[in-house]
């Protein structure tokens, strides 16, 4: 279970990627954009089948591809790990749903999943089959950001539209920040930016820090790539915010005896351990409780995000908070119960933050293409970028061309005109540990409950 | 800021005594049958998931997953002795392969059983004893058992018939033939005795900290460090070298950088193996 990577690491490499292959688009705009897919299939020896396939595809003018509307899925280990079973069983669960009620353009919906394993070289092998192979007509899911970063190209490549559902480094908008053209076919569906996640948690503090007594708090971060942007919003925003920071700690990822590391949060005396743990997330709680530490805990903590986590931690995350895209019993729209529940109904246990998204994905696309009336790519995106949709987690609106983080879902503190996410504490009801969300007041089922033994 | 001492010296002296219960297997193994055993480390893993199992997925409670976690690990090391390296002890680079091999392999396995993310299991004892800022019952606990199971074994090796046979047969395994000693029962003994203590110490890394698939890297490369240091095939040295590097460990980490986890230890094992490559307690087991 690779629920440990949520929010997932950035590649500082970006920009050297970027710069290599600025000579390959030059050489595509050259050649007209659709000649690069042929001369790939030809290089690659994908053979005869896929050829006659591409051929009706190639020929369909404007109105892109004909015949059941394909959707790639790219999912890590989807028989496994809860972050890849809820990408892959929630574009399932879209697809049943639009296939009910006429498909999408009166086309049949056909789901096609592949694993990526979280690596960056498996990645794009899968995604060549998809694209290249299958002719999907869009992809979706990724969860790892290495994997993403190494697939942009190829996104760019092939011009099929990319909705990302689980990776949160921002490097990917700022791709399409400054080469649009090249890279417009990327949009983050969810979750926020890792810069967002921490602003996020910013006005968190905010909003109730004072209310739960967390006068004074010590930042604890894992020293992973997708934590540097939250821990930079922090550095610059919690003293602001009238947040007393007591510590900040960068500790390592290997992580697994949090005896010193808490020895110190406790001298500092700090109210709380303020963290963003995704891979070390699990000791971490469970250490916390166990040893009883007289200081309250909480943050982006991935694996508490996960609904059957109590039950794997036999209640060692009682009293931690999280923050989460969505809750199965939160109410953020009309469409998050229903939706949690039709999963629940279809797979026997509820998703985790990535399904929520890519069933948003889905049903995106499918309302982009039919107030398009058109499967072409770029009429599409023009749908995408232009027209706001009510998915599961929220508005979903994607950042302008000449914002910072372009084709990412938009951050809305006041959740009207884009995603914020929401705040849970685990909570022990009735003898059964539940993800109670406690922020923003509009999805609040109740209140933070101090540990008793702080 | 500073911690304070008395805390620091707690934390190592529980740590510490987890390290030499690895480290003893790890060096018995070696001081008896001159094997090289890689996937020592993957005994913990075992005994570590033996437990969560049969305690939180059977339900059926921390002390019966405590037996399996005793139980399962010995019977993995007295399979591999029977199955793999008894045929092939005489050959040390086949030994560390196939030990090496093993132990990925049982990474693996677990990953794909279990998966990546780590799982907690239920403390063998709950509460806090008033002992300074208050300690974890189950950590003191823990440190108790080690030392009764360090205790244990020092008692076996020295004032049984068997550890005796364990003992002359480390020392040379020609003359304890020559006496009516079966040399390769004793290897099956120690293998049982090494596997058994490492996957009682993942009982209690799960229990106090939690289970991982790759749980049982760290504690094999620190045996290394302990077992060098102490002496090769010293169970006394392993006790010392391993309380030596635990408070190495818990000082560097609480008192220079917490990420600085391991490399205390190896920088020990480098300048050991160069100044005093014998150890502390020189080869007592040596032929």
């Amino acid at each position: 279970m690779a629920f440990t990577k949520m929010v997932n690491d950035t590649k500082s490499s970006a920009t050297e990627s970027r710069q290599s292959k600025a000579g390959r688009r030059d050489d595509r705009r050259d050649s007209g954009s659709r000649s690069s897919r042929r001369r790939f299939l030809a290089a690659s020896g994908v053979g005869f089948a896929g050829l006659t396939g591409l051929a009706g595809c190639l020929g369909g003018g404007t109105s892109g591809p004909t015949g059941p509307v394909k959707i790639g899925v790219l999912a890590p280990e989807p028989g496994s790990n809860p972050i890849g079973a809820s990408i892959a069983q929630s574009a399932k669960l879209a697809a049943e749903q639009l296939n009910q009620d006429d498909g999408i353009l009166g086309n049949d919906v056909e789901v096609i999943v592949k694993d990526t394993h979280e690596k960056p070289s498996t990645g794009r092998d899968v995604y060549q089959d998809l694209t290249v192979g299958e002719e999907v007509d869009f992809t979706t899911g990724i969860f790892t950001s290495e994997v993403l970063l190494a697939l942009m190209d190829s996104i760019s490549e092939q011009e099929t539209i990319h909705m990302s559902t689980g990776a949160a480094t921002p490097d990917a908008a700022t791709m399409v920040k400054d080469d649009y053209e090249a890279y417009k076919y990327f949009f983050r569906t969810g979750p926020v930016n890792a810069h967002f996640l921490g602003q996020n948690m910013v006005d968190f503090a905010n909003a109730n820090f004072s209310n739960m007594g967390w006068d004074s708090v010590y930042v604890l971060v894992e020293d992973y790539a997708w934590t540097k942007p939250v821990e930079s919003v922090l550095n610059n925003q919690l003293g602001e915010a009238g947040v007393d920071v007591a510590g900040m700690k960068r500790y390592a990822g290997g992580t697994e005896d949090f005896s010193t590391i808490y020895d110190q949060v406790e001298q500092s005396g700090a109210d709380a351990a303020f963290v963003a743990m995704a891979h070390t997330g699990t000791p971490a709680v469970v250490q916390w409780i166990k040893q009883q530490r007289p200081f309250e805990f909480g943050g982006i903590h991935v694996p508490m995000q996960l609904p059957s986590y109590y039950q794997a931690t036999k209640g060692a995350c009682r009293f931690a908070i999280t923050q989460n895209s969505a809750t199965p019993t939160s109410e953020i729209t009309s469409k998050t119960v229903p939706y949690a529940n039709a999963y629940h109904d279809a797979n026997d246990k509820y998703p985790v933050y990535t399904g929520y998204i890519t069933f948003d994905a889905v049903k995106q696309y499918a309302a982009a293409a039919e107030s398009a009336s058109s499967r072409a790519a770029t009429d599409i995106i023009s749908k995408l970028e232009s027209e706001p949709f009510t998915g599961t987690v929220g508005t979903i609106r994607y950042y302008g061309q000449d914002e910072a983080y372009p084709h990412d879902v938009v951050y809305d503190p006041s959740g009207e005109n884009g995603v914020r996410p929401l705040w849970l504490q685990w909570q022990e009801h009735d003898g059964a540990g539940k993800q109670v969300s406690i922020h923003p007041d509009s999805v609040a089922e109740g209140s933070y409950r101090k540990p008793p033994w702080v | 800021m500073a911690l304070p001492l008395g805390g620091v010296v707690v934390n190592a002296l529980m740590i510490s005594a987890l390290y030499a219960l690895v480290a003893i297997g790890f060096t018995l193994i070696f001081g008896v049958g001159g094997v090289l055993n890689l996937a020592h480390g993957a005994s913990i893993t075992i005994g570590a998931f033996a437990a969560y199992y049969v305690s939180s997925v059977f339900g059926l409670g921390i002390w019966a997953g405590a037996l399996a976690a005793l139980v399962v690990p010995a019977l993995f090391s007295a399979a591999m002795y029977l199955g793999m390296i008894q045929y092939v002890e005489d050959n040390p680079i086949t030994v560390m392969i196939l030990t090496l091999v093993t132990f990925i392999a049982v990474e693996e396995v677990v990953k794909i059983v279990a998966g990546t993310q780590a799982v907690a299991i239920q403390s063998l004892l709950t509460g806090q004893v008033a002992i300074g800022n208050g300690l974890e019952a189950n950590r003191l606990l823990v440190f108790a058992l080690s030392w009764v199971l360090i205790g244990l074994l020092f008692a076996v090796v020295n004032y049984t018939r068997t550890g005796k046979a364990i003992l002359a047969t480390s020392m040379s395994s020609k003359g304890a033939a020559l006496v009516g000693i079966e040399s390769d029962r004793m290897y099956l003994y120690t293998w049982i005795l090494a596997g058994a203590f490492a996957g009682i110490a993942g009982l209690f890394l799960a229990s106090l900290q939690t289970a991982n698939w790759s749980m049982g890297r760290t504690p094999l490369v620190l045996s290394f460090s302990i077992v060098v240091l102490g002496g090769i095939g010293s169970i006394r040295g392993s006790v010392v070298g391993a309380y030596i590097i635990g408070f190495l460990e818990t000082l560097t980490t609480s008192y220079v950088d917490s990420s600085l986890t391991g490399l205390a230890s190896l920088v020990v094992l480098v300048l050991i193996l160069l100044v005093k490559p014998e150890g502390l307690f020189g080869r007592e087991f040596t032929e």
